[in-house]
């Protein structure tokens, strides 16, 4: 959906098509999806507003407003709205684009400049520096935080976002990604040899989930091969309007995944899964289509892999539990995965699945938006949690690193008695010992 | 233009976050779901109170601006365009449910509240609230009561009017009128409240709506016929209701809509079939496994192509699938999607479907037509591009035909959308010159200043208010 010509009042360099903006009818099917025009009642923080401010500038009706970067950046981009649309309107991708528009309009002051061109082209780009050059703790709190306390204009905030960040991580034990052999063989009987996308969350913050997705794997009969060199998938780059270096990480993660002799990409990171099926777009003048196309029939979130492949429960131990499960939004509304982790869920012998009320409900994390918004975040994380409490279950479940910071995060604050676990380390609890 | 001093007041009434005046604001406040109809208000108020909604009209007579109501904005003929500028006093922040009498059967709730919470709430209680338009997610009350909003189970259970029990309300100059009551029978003097069903916002402010609710039903039983041709799906139509029976749901889609449906989820729907019924019968166990025999034998009768009679409640769900996608399939189409509701009596389904078979080809379009064959209700559905001027002017020119030969049937331009600015000239084609002015009359009597939604239902003579569609935005400073 990106373009290069000029359209209205946007600049040149990646504004929204003119063609996904006037597909909106306007029908307001879902403003009642939205967290954001749920906190606000504002029509303008709606998906239909924010569409209807995107086609005003796009028709010259309008300049490029901080308004509408505000909007751009208070956008959650949990494509809720995708989901509700019965025309095909993505307004989440639309404020995508506004955001690396309002750089264009509004550029930051140089310190701001400089701290944003380490963190997301340098550092985040850089698996070894990600791992050595700082402490993990360290590198969280500058990566997105201090960074963008002082130098995003956008943000209000108060004092309250620095302890919350320090209150998210959870406890750090070593990088994943230097400890994987680079193969680890199947067991069993062999079904074939998956690359395994690696995201640089998971192997910081969790190592643990990611180690159980690889037993998964294997006890299920795949080869895992773990391309060391792997980088950033691009999500957060995306998230912060900063394509050009998305597209340079897409490139190389591109290349070095065709290389490898693999039937499949799998990954256990919803927002990665998300990022690396929208390289076709991201890329489409960047690289062959052909590549492409080839690398995104590879593309799979785990559990969609998994209920695809059919999970072998034969060995499956009893794991005595009741789960309900939160869905991560860059899984629904993104990926359109929704029924595939109820199925394993369901597989697990000894597991009662409660559905909560509203699971596909935003749990307002949203990358960096829950620091930005930590009020606005509190309302949404309470939505979740009241619903998670009436639920009944013991254990929270979900499939992506930050819905699991933000809700292990607020089941703990609220002195909640669930374990959040990704569904891989719940599936993880029923593999027989190694 | 709004002064700066008449803003402040208005903040001070109704707090900082309830007045709206910034130009992102008003953007997004000046549309509703009708295609190529955009017009900026001057200031926008959401009133959380009665009081508030008082206080803010003092504040706009003051001011000399206009008013318009507005719910959701999910009106399919304009209603909610504050074509003259002016204040747009939007009451979804008046969303209460205020009572839930299970003694009376009737709820009692603010105007903003959403229909589909509505119908959660009284669900909650065993209860039943039958209206439910396509909208029903998203639409408030206050906005089905102005435009006498209908649904999917309009055949069998009726429509908003049919439930509306009493109205709480400010009129033009403020005075508070309150209209019908919990009794189930009222006839002392004109029936104000039904007067105010359908008036689109011209004739008063809606602030509390009290409901009639029934029992749910206890059973349902789900049917799903292909047809070959229409008119063997409008003859299957007229004989289930020539039995005695009345279904709860009655729907149809033509093949058009079938194959955008099938373009779109790939779920195996016979694409050379002419129409598709999908019939619901609700009610008490027993008469409703006698009502289901009874349509499957008429559809046997008829000789209907394909019949399936759902067995279980996710069979139901299947079946009903194609129904449920049909707007999805067909919005995707194209950028610019005309959904009108020419309705016509339901003897002249069969025809109507030929009708707009035929204008089709003669004006080159793109149209799906899906709707409420129990009602006569039919959307024939327009998919084409706002950009395309010339496009544009044949589909104006297919619903000007159309609407032609609607009329002569005796049928209405207006099923359930209602006039607003889209249908002025229909209107006034349908119910004539006489019929206009006793309406103009009874809007005098009621807003002599013409202040509430004006440009709506009938033009007041302003070239201004004499748009139909228009493409883009019409701003007004
Ligand atoms: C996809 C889709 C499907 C639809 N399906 C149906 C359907 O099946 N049946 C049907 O009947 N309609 C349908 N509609 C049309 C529309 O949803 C209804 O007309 C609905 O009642 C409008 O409610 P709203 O809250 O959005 O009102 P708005 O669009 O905001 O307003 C509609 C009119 O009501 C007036 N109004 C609003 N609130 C008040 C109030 N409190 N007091 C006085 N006047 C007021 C406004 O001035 C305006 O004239 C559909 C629309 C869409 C987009
Ligand atoms: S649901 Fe889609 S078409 Fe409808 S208002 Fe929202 S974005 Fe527009
Ligand atoms: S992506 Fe989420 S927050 Fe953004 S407009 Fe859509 S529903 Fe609202």
């Amino acid at each position: 959906m990106s373009r290069t010509e000029p359209l209205g009042n946007f600049t040149a360099e990646d504004a929204p098509h003119y063609d996904d903006v006037v597909q909106c009818m306007r029908c307001g099917f879902c403003l009642p999806t939205c967290p954001t025009y749920a906190l606000t009642g504002r029509e303008r923080s709606s998906p239909r507003g924010r569409v209807a401010l995107a086609r005003a500038v796009a028709e010259k009706k309008l300049e490029f407003t901080p308004a509408i970067k505000e909007e751009a950046f208070f956008c959650l981009d949990c494509r809720a709205c995708t989901t509700a649309c019965p025309s095909g309107v993505r307004a989440g991708e639309v404020m995508e684009m506004c955001r690396s528009q309002a750089h264009a309009f509004y550029p930051l002051g140089k310190m701001g400049k400089a701290f944003r061109e380490f963190i997301l082209q340098k550092m985040v780009p850089s698996p070894k520096m990600m791992e050595t050059s700082m402490l993990p703790t360290r590198l969280y709190q500058r990566l997105g935080i201090q960074w963008l306390v002082r130098h995003l204009k956008v943000l209000k905030l108060g004092p309250e976002w620095m302890n919350k960040a320090e209150g998210m991580l959870p406890e750090l034990e070593k990088p994943l990604r230097p400890q994987l052999p680079d193969i680890v063989a199947a067991r069993g009987e062999k079904r074939g040899r998956v690359g395994f996308f690696l995201g640089c969350v998971m192997t910081l913050m969790y190592p643990n989930v990611s180690r159980n997705t690889v037993r998964v794997l294997t006890h299920q009969g795949f080869d895992v091969v773990t391309p060391k060199d792997t980088k950033c998938c691009g999500a957060p780059h995306l998230s912060e309007g900063d394509r050009e270096t998305a597209r340079q990480l897409a490139l190389f993660n591109l290349d070095l995944f065709l290389a490898q002799d693999v039937d499949y990409i799998v990954t256990d990171c919803a927002g990665c899964g998300a990022a690396l099926k929208e390289y076709e777009e991201l890329l489409a003048e960047r690289a062959e289509h052909e590549k492409l196309s080839r690398f995104r029939e590879k593309i799979r979130d785990i559990s969609e892999f998994l209920v695809e492949v059919g999970l072998r429960t034969e060995g499956l131990q009893e794991v005595r539990a009741r789960v309900t499960y939160h869905e991560p939004c860059h899984l629904c509304h993104a990926q359109g995965i929704s029924a595939q982790p109820r199925q394993l869920i369901r597989q697990i012998p000894g597991v009662e699945l409660r559905e909560m009320q509203e699971a596909s409900w935003c749990c307002g994390s949203a990358a960096t938006w829950g620091l930005k918004f930590s009020q606005d975040s509190q309302k949404v994380l309470d939505r979740k949690l009241d619903n998670v409490k009436a639920s009944g279950a013991d254990i929270l479940i979900t499939a992506n690193p930050g819905c699991h910071l933000q809700l292990a995060w607020g089941v703990r604050q609220a002195g909640m008695p669930q374990d959040v676990l990704h569904l891989m380390e719940l599936l993880g609890r029923a593999l027989p010992p190694d | 233009m709004i002064s700066s001093t008449a803003i402040a007041h208005l903040k001070e009434k109704l707090g900082d976050a309830n007045v709206l005046h910034e130009k992102e604001d008003l953007l997004t406040l000046g549309y509703d779901s009708t295609p190529g109809v955009h017009h900026l208000p001057e200031v926008v108020v959401y009133p959380t109170t009665t009081e508030e909604v008082i206080a803010a009209m003092e504040i706009a007579e003051r001011e000399g601006l206009p008013l318009t109501p507005r719910g959701s904005g999910t009106g399919l003929s304009g209603g909610s365009v504050p074509v003259k500028g002016g204040m747009v006093l939007c009451l979804t922040r008046m969303n209460r449910i205020l009572e839930i009498d299970e003694e009376n059967l009737t709820a009692t709730a603010e105007a903003g509240v959403i229909t589909l919470d509505l119908f959660n709430a009284v669900a909650a209680k065993g209860l039943f609230y039958p209206p439910d338009p396509g909208s029903q997610k998203i639409s408030t009350l206050g906005g089905n009561v102005a435009e006498n909003a209908g649904g999917l189970r309009g055949l069998k259970y009726g429509v908003t009017r049919d439930y509306v029990m009493a109205l709480k309300g400010v009129l033009a100059d403020r005075s508070l009128i309150a209209t019908g009551g919990k009794s189930v029978k009222d006839v002392a003097g004109y029936g104000f409240k039904d007067l105010l069903v359908g008036s689109e916002g011209t004739l008063g402010i809606v602030t509390e709506i009290t409901v009639k609710l029934i029992p749910p039903p206890q059973d349902k039983r789900t049917i799903l016929a292909y047809f070959n041709d229409v008119r063997t799906a409008g003859e299957a139509v007229s004989r289930i209701i020539a039995a005695k029976i009345i279904p709860s749901t009655m729907e149809i889609m033509d093949r058009a809509v079938i194959n955008c449906v099938e373009d779109y989820v790939k779920i195996g729907l016979p694409r050379q079939m002419a129409a598709l019924l999908l019939i619901e019968v609700d009610g008490h166990p027993a008469p409703v496994a006698e009502e289901a025999a009874g349509v499957q034998k008429i559809l046997e009768q008829v000789k209907a192509a394909e019949i399936h009679v759902a067995r279980d409640a996710e069979h139901a769900a299947s079946l009903a699938a194609a129904r449920r996608t049909a707007l999805s399939a067909l919005a995707r189409m194209s950028p610019t999607t005309l959904l009108e509701d020419a309705t016509v009596p339901r003897s002249r389904l069969a025809e109507t479907f030929s009708e707009i078979e035929r204008l089709t080809e003669k004006y080159r379009l793109k149209v799906g037509t899906f709707g409420h064959a129990g009602d006569g209700n039919l959307h024939p559905t327009v998919l084409c591009d706002e950009r395309d001027h010339e496009e544009m002017e044949r589909a104006h020119a297919f619903y000007n035909e159309l609407y032609e030969q609607v009329l002569a049937w005796g049928g209405t331009v207006s099923g359930e959308h209602g006039i607003g600015l889209a249908k002025k000239e229909y209107l006034a084609r349908q119910i004539g010159p006489g019929g206009v002015q006793v309406m103009k009359r009874i809007k005098q009597v009621f807003d002599p200043q013409g202040i509430l939604n004006p440009g709506k239902i009938f033009d007041e003579g302003d070239p201004c208010t004499q748009v139909h569609v228009e493409e883009g935005f019409r701003v007004s400073h």
